[in-house]
């Protein structure tokens, strides 16, 4: 009885603690520090942007974080799956391609995953539609898709983005 | 309820639980395998330890070690040069983090490089406690370099709309939401009293990559985004003072 009473108290309590070690542990594969995205894990600074998959399929890695989407520019080709793979290194983003009907919830501590598929070659811009803070509505970055066959061959560990450099 | 529910529980209370947890869910942890090179920006990562440790230093001990930082960053923290970065009243944790990055190479000056290298991580918490307790507002009778003369109009238009707007367009966030007065992240300078041709270079060096220490990759992202002019608005407004807000404790 006590127990389950114990159980019942911690959701009701630390709800609001989304980085939590035992939450952690449940996640499993999802978990991510927040505080060391840079220091080791998928998402240090020379993995994130588009990685070409074997199958001709490809992995995008993103950082959300109060303001900014990094990389800045998202370049995928058309046609092939997309495995999104986003995380935040602060606060609660949503990431939402508009015209489209994808919205991707990201969380601090947690690897969101999403499968997306564009069709045509097209700009979509994209933007944060989770209220994160004072910047949040200038948070925006954009979305390339372009043919299949302009997009770019990448070497073995280069991520293609297209930001500015 | 008699027990603390704080600590108590995920150790204490249910050993058995918590190991199998533990272990169903360490089976499932993937390895990140790449054998790729990883480019680290900055050592410093914003653990409740690294804080307490940035913020545990001594001010009085710091006066006494900043004597050596005086010829060049100023006897009040303002600067003679405006090339040179003003120090009154910077946040402690920022200073803090661009000491160890000095420290451990991530940020090239042949200057500080040297001069990080020898102090010790209670100096750098000593040093950082002393400057954040210097008052914002320079003594005009002995600190000429700042602030500098008003910008013109048309950039201090253009910078204003930056600082307070951003240009959600190009995707570039407000530069107060971070650098103050509105808010401030963990980390980040308060740029209201920073000197011009400080800000100028900074923005630069990170346009072009030889400044790369910034975690997660903001200020290289911002800096590409804007243009030559409107850097040189930003480094004006934030030299000629314009930001300082009277009564601000930043």
């Amino acid at each position: 009885m006590f127990t389950v009473l114990a159980l019942a108290l911690i959701p009701a309590t630390r709800y609001y603690q989304i980085d939590q070690p035992l939450l952690r542990l449940f996640r499993g594969a999802g978990a991510v520090d927040p505080l060391a995205l840079h220091l080791e894990g998928e998402f240090v600074e020379n993995n994130l942007g588009t990685e070409q998959g074997s199958d001709g399929s490809v992995t995008v890695r993103m950082i959300a974080q109060q303001y900014l989407f990094v990389p800045h520019c998202i370049l995928v080709p058309a046609g092939v799956p997309v495995h999104l793979r986003i995380t935040s290194a602060d606060a609660v983003h949503a990431l939402a391609f508009n015209g489209t009907d994808y919205n991707v919830k990201v969380l601090p501590g947690t690897i969101s995953e999403a499968q997306l598929r564009f069709a045509n070659p097209g700009e979509f811009k994209t933007v944060c539609r989770e209220f994160c803070g004072a910047g949040h509505y200038a948070m925006r970055s954009a979305l390339k898709v372009v043919p299949r066959e302009q997009f770019p061959v990448l070497q073995a560990g280069e991520r293609g983005n297209c930001a500015v450099q | 309820m008699r027990c603390n529910r704080q600590d108590g529980f995920y150790g204490g209370r249910f050993p058995l639980l918590f190991t199998t947890v533990a272990m169903i869910a360490g089976s499932l942890m993937l390895v990140a395998s790449d054998s790729l090179p990883v480019r680290i920006p900055s050592f410093v990562s914003w653990t409740p330890e690294t804080i307490a440790a940035a913020s545990a230093g001594d001010a009085f001990r710091g006066m006494l070690l900043a004597k050596r930082c005086e010829h060049c960053h100023g006897a009040e923290g303002f600067s003679d040069r405006a090339s040179t970065p003003n120090l009154a009243g910077m946040d402690r944790l920022t200073v803090y983090k661009q000491l160890e990055d000095f420290r451990s190479h991530k940020r090239m000056s042949q200057t500080m490089e040297p001069i990080a290298e020898s102090l010790s991580s209670r100096d750098l918490a000593d040093v950082v406690a002393y400057y954040a307790r210097l008052p914002v507002f320079a003594d005009l009778q002995d600190n000429r370099s700042f602030p500098q003369a008003r910008p013109d109009p048309v950039h201090a238009g253009a910078a204003l709309h930056l600082v307070s707007f951003g240009d959600g367009e190009r995707g570039i966030p407000p530069c107060q939401s971070c650098h103050g007065p509105v808010a401030y992240r963990i980390g980040v300078p308060p740029l209201a009293n920073q000197n011009s041709d400080y800000v100028l270079s900074q923005l630069e060096a990170f346009a072009n990559r030889t400044r790369a220490n910034d975690i997660n990759v903001p200020m290289r992202t911002i800096s590409s985004l804007l243009t030559e002019d409107e850097r040189h608005a930003l480094a004006e407004y934030y030299g000629s003072g314009l930001g300082l807000q009277p009564g601000s404790s930043k």
